[in-house]
């Protein structure tokens, strides 16, 4: 029997391997979101290298885009080439034209590859919740792919600007340096804070005794920080881990940030949880709604996200 | 009706050519037969030549494999173990594929031909090696058990299930990658999948083809199909092995899709009866047809957008199934 | 000719059949009586294969069971069981043609030859007009008479058949042993059949062996087996045996009077 599992193993290795590949395999590099490598400046064409180290080259700037994640939606408005977006997918909804164009699908991961053909895109810009598999088959129709991985810094994702500004022909100079600018304004009066508050930030809370919430290597955790608070789930392992109840109350957080009150959370329904009425930022009514694209979408909303907290955990500094 | 049923082989094929057909016309882009047919032969438009060849054909021969491989399985599935409830995922297949898959979504594999094999390669190896822990947990001596078999099966099952639940928590990000996977979807359609599977499945169909009279034996029972002359326990074995090997193949790049194998055999039951000489093959022909339509349905209803396949074989399956149930409850086919 | 030497069956552990020897020869019924418990049917499934014997041999003239393929000592014995949980869907002809498996090939499709067999056997049985209805729909005595057709087909010099009469109505218990008696008196085959009623073994048997707790006690005509303290030693019970009043055999009566 084994014998027979080894020697079937051994034949699907053998036919896979004779299957035509439709794409040589492009060589491996790690992925780098920070320099771009670009080839000589006169001519307009580019070659990238993406997040899958995949090259990707364009004869010149991409004039019909379509976007596969929310947040390559909100990069590509932003940095001034919403005019070049075609298509994009079910769960784009800021800005609010972005609402209007041509849907690709993408709820469960499930993209229409015809109404992204349909669209004649010269590029397809996926972001990290787009599976590797569904790249490789839109490569294989022959359209032109960049997987934008996620960054992990404001840094990078700044890196993830000038990238795209590149793909689309769009400077981004002014537009780094506004975020840098704002980014810095905050940092600067965060650095006078001597007292970092405990902030429980919520994802969701369908189960009250563990809910989930930002965990190290997030971008949640790190605005969190850099707004000048504590997240008391740093300790945890996952990036999305669940907490338990008896866990929030005993590190008694100052404050509460309802990340999922756009799923319906208010500030009263948590001040009416039973066994949530003893932590601080219950008692000191310190609960607070948050839109959680601005602290998950890693685009330049996170600079607003970065504000935003930074007003509600340190009001008095920013009057 | 009357010349339907007198002419299985003739109408299932119809049925099929007609599925095929409607996959192929329907889309984004409407391509009528005429259209269809230039495409085909080289004349059509870019448009229709590359929807067609790239998109169209590709998804819609995959979906009919899957069809193919999980309806026949289940059938054999359901002889081997007398049992109406058997599909193809009884002894655990699917859950060990779908542990196997999570496991190699884990994992970063880079992006090369080999990288992009990892996951349906770790299915289908999880999914053999599952088949062969759940016959070894269930081998009594020189005999296995059905009992023995759908027991170990089952809980098996619940042990993978489990730990994939648990590992699919522990790393979010990869949860909807794993999820899609798990709910069913041709995402991997291209000829690469195709071929790789082909073999497999010709193999394991092939075989339970030839082994209908078996499964027709061993209806009677375990004694007296080895009176009769059977020799029971290799043709469990063989049977058993070429059901999973062609599940396996099917399960490794199209993802788990139920009720398809559970149904298409029974309607074959009801409409043409119990000879598993004919049963297999019919519900071969029937299970592609039968997924190719749920595939169009996929398609169609919440365009662009496209469901799972695995949620509409359940959603329309179901319904279907009670109905199937239903009438036959007066006929004592099973 | 049917040889049993030496034959033992263990169940895991336990001893179900010890040192069993008996030979069945051709034309002749032999009965296998006892309790529930005695090892009738194990016997009979230790002969037909379907489970595996701890030591001892069982042989026709020439050939060791045991070195036998399923399908050679399936042309040797067919085994008439008892007609309980068959499957309902298929029909009466294509249960009975399934007794041709030993010949046919292994697709499975049977000749002209082969349907013909078939046919007779179905007519020899009385059930020829049932051929198109499905076994869930017959009665316990159809059902066990098609399952006699089946073993028929099989074609085999010796015919083994497990407690055949015993969920059937009086009627269909005598039409079934007169059929089994006539296949073996008249077409010679060895038959050995296990029962439960005495009387009736007695009546349609030659020779009967009774068995208890895995042994053969006593081995011989009706006569010389079925007496009083034989019976009384097997299954417990007080008995008189008396002449039959109209045939030459014995007639086993409880008696319970003090």
């Amino acid at each position: 029997m084994f014998r027979k599992l080894l020697v079937l193993t051994l034949l699907a290795a053998f036919l896979a391997g004779c299957a035509p590949a439709s794409v040589p395999s492009p060589t491996v590099e790690p992925a780098s979101t920070a320099a771009p490598t670009t080839q000589a400046p006169a001519s307009t064409a580019l070659t990238l290298t993406d997040g899958l180290g995949r090259e990707v080259k364009l004869d010149e700037p991409a004039q019909r885009v379509v976007s596969l994640a929310p947040s390559n939606t909100e990069i590509l408005f932003a940095i001034g080439a919403g005019a070049q977006v075609v298509g994009v997918d079910q769960f784009s909804d800021f800005p609010e034209q972005a609402k209007g164009l041509s849907g690709v699908g993408g709820s469960m991961g499930q993209y229409s590859t015809e109404a992204i053909v349909a669209l004649k895109p010269d590029l397809v810009l996926a972001a990290e919740i787009n599976t590797p598999e569904l790249v490789k088959q839109l490569e294989d129709l022959g359209l032109t792919v960049y997987y934008l991985k996620n960054p992990t810094t404001l840094e990078e994702m700044y890196g993830n600007l000038e990238i795209v500004g590149q793909l689309t022909g769009q400077d981004v100079t002014d537009l780094v340096s506004s975020l840098k600018a704002r980014v810095q304004a905050v940092d600067e009066k965060i650095a006078t804070v001597t007292e970092k508050p405990a902030v429980f930030y919520e994802i969701d809370a369908t189960d009250a005794s563990k809910p989930y919430t930002y965990g190290p290597g997030t971008f949640g955790d790190l605005l969190i920080t850099r707004a000048g608070g504590t997240n008391i789930a740093d300790v945890a392992k996952d990036p999305y881990p669940q907490i338990s109840l008896e866990q929030i109350v005993s590190s008694n957080p100052a404050f509460i940030i309802l990340g999922d009150s756009m799923y319906g959370a208010t500030p009263d329904a948590v001040k009416a949880r039973p066994g949530w009425v003893s932590i601080d930022a219950v008692k000191n009514d310190r609960i607070f709604p948050f839109d959680d694209n601005l602290a998950s979408r890693p685009g330049p909303r996170l600079v607003d996200g970065l504000e935003q907290l930074a007003k509600l955990l340190h009001p008095e500094l920013f009057k | 009706m009357k010349y339907m049923k007198s002419r299985p082989y003739l109408f299932s094929i119809f049925a099929l050519g007609l599925a095929l057909l409607l996959s192929l016309a329907i889309g984004s882009v409407f391509l009528s037969p005429s259209q269809l047919w230039a495409a085909l032969s080289g004349h059509g438009t870019q448009t229709s030549t590359a929807i067609l060849w790239s998109i169209r054909l590709p998804r819609t021969v995959l979906i009919a494999l899957t069809g193919m491989a999980l309806s026949g399985s289940g059938a054999a599935y359901q002889g081997l173990f007398r049992n109406p409830l058997a599909d193809p995922f009884l002894i655990g297949v699917a859950s060990g594929a779908g542990l196997g898959a999570v496991i190699a979504m884990s994992v970063k594999w880079p992006y090369t031909f080999w990288g992009l094999m990892a996951i349906p390669m770790a299915a289908f190896v999880a999914a053999l090696l599952t088949v062969f822990i759940v016959y070894s947990l269930a081998r009594l001596g020189k005999t296995v058990p059905t009992t023995n078999l759908i027991l170990a099966g089952v809980a098996f099952s619940s042990f993978a299930t489990s730990l994939t639940s648990f590992l699919m928590l522990r790393s979010t990000g990869e949860v909807r990658r794993a999820l899609g996977w798990l709910l069913g979807g041709a995402s991997q359609s291209g000829w690469t999948a195709i071929l790789a599977i082909t073999p497999y499945l010709v193999i394991g169909l092939g075989v339970l083809t030839l082994g209908g009279y078996a499964l027709n034996l061993l209806q009677f029972g375990d004694d007296q199909a080895q009176q009769l002359g059977l020799n029971v326990t290799r043709a469990k074995t063989v049977l058993l092995v070429s059901a999973s090997l062609a599940t396996a193949a099917a399960v490794a790049f199209s993802g788990i899709i139920g009720f398809v194998g559970l149904v298409v055999p029974h309607v074959m039951r009801l409409w043409w009866g119990a000879d598993y000489r004919l049963l297999i093959p019919l519900s071969i022909i029937s299970g592609a047809t039968a997924l190719i339509l749920s595939d169009v349905i996929a398609r169609v209803v919440l365009a662009p957008q496209e469901i799972p396949v695995g949620i509409v074989t359940a959603l329309a399956g179901a319904p279907f199934f009670l109905w199937v149930l239903r009438r036959a409850k007066n006929q004592g086919y099973w | 000719m049917l040889k049993i030497e030496n034959l033992s069956v263990n169940y895991g552990t336990r001893r179900i059949l010890r040192d069993i020897s008996l030979n069945v020869q051709g034309g002749e019924v032999l009965a296998l009586i006892g309790p529930n418990g005695a090892g009738k049917s194990t016997l009979i499934r230790a002969i037909s294969g379907v489970i595996p014997s701890e030591s001892g041999r069982v042989r026709t003239n020439g050939d060791d069971f045991q070195a036998l393929s399923p399908i050679q000592r399936a042309r040797y014995v067919a085994t008439v069981p008892q007609a309980v949980s068959l499957p309902p869907a298929f029909t009466v002809w294509e249960t009975v043609l399934l007794g041709r498996t030993p010949y046919l090939g292994f697709l499975g499709q049977p000749s002209g030859a082969d349907e013909e067999l078939a046919r007779r056997a179905l007519e020899r049985v009385s059930a020829w007009t049932l051929a198109e209805r499905r076994v869930g729909e017959l009665s316990g005595g159809e059902a066990q008479r098609v399952l006699l057709a089946r073993a028929l087909c099989q074609s085999t010099p010796i015919m083994l058949l497990d407690e055949p009469t015993a969920h059937l109505d009086l009627q269909y218990q005598v039409s079934l042993l007169e059929l089994v008696r006539e296949l073996a008196h008249h077409d010679g085959l060895a038959v050995l059949i296990a029962m439960h009623d005495l009387n009736l073994a007695a009546r349609y048997a030659d020779r009967v062996a009774l068995m208890d707790a895995g042994e053969i006690k006593a081995l011989g005509e009706p006569g010389q087996v079925l007496r009083p303290e034989m019976i009384e030693a097997a299954f417990g019970l007080r008995v008189q045996v008396v002449k039959h009043p109209f045939l030459d055999v014995p007639l086993v009566l409880p008696d319970s009077r003090k």
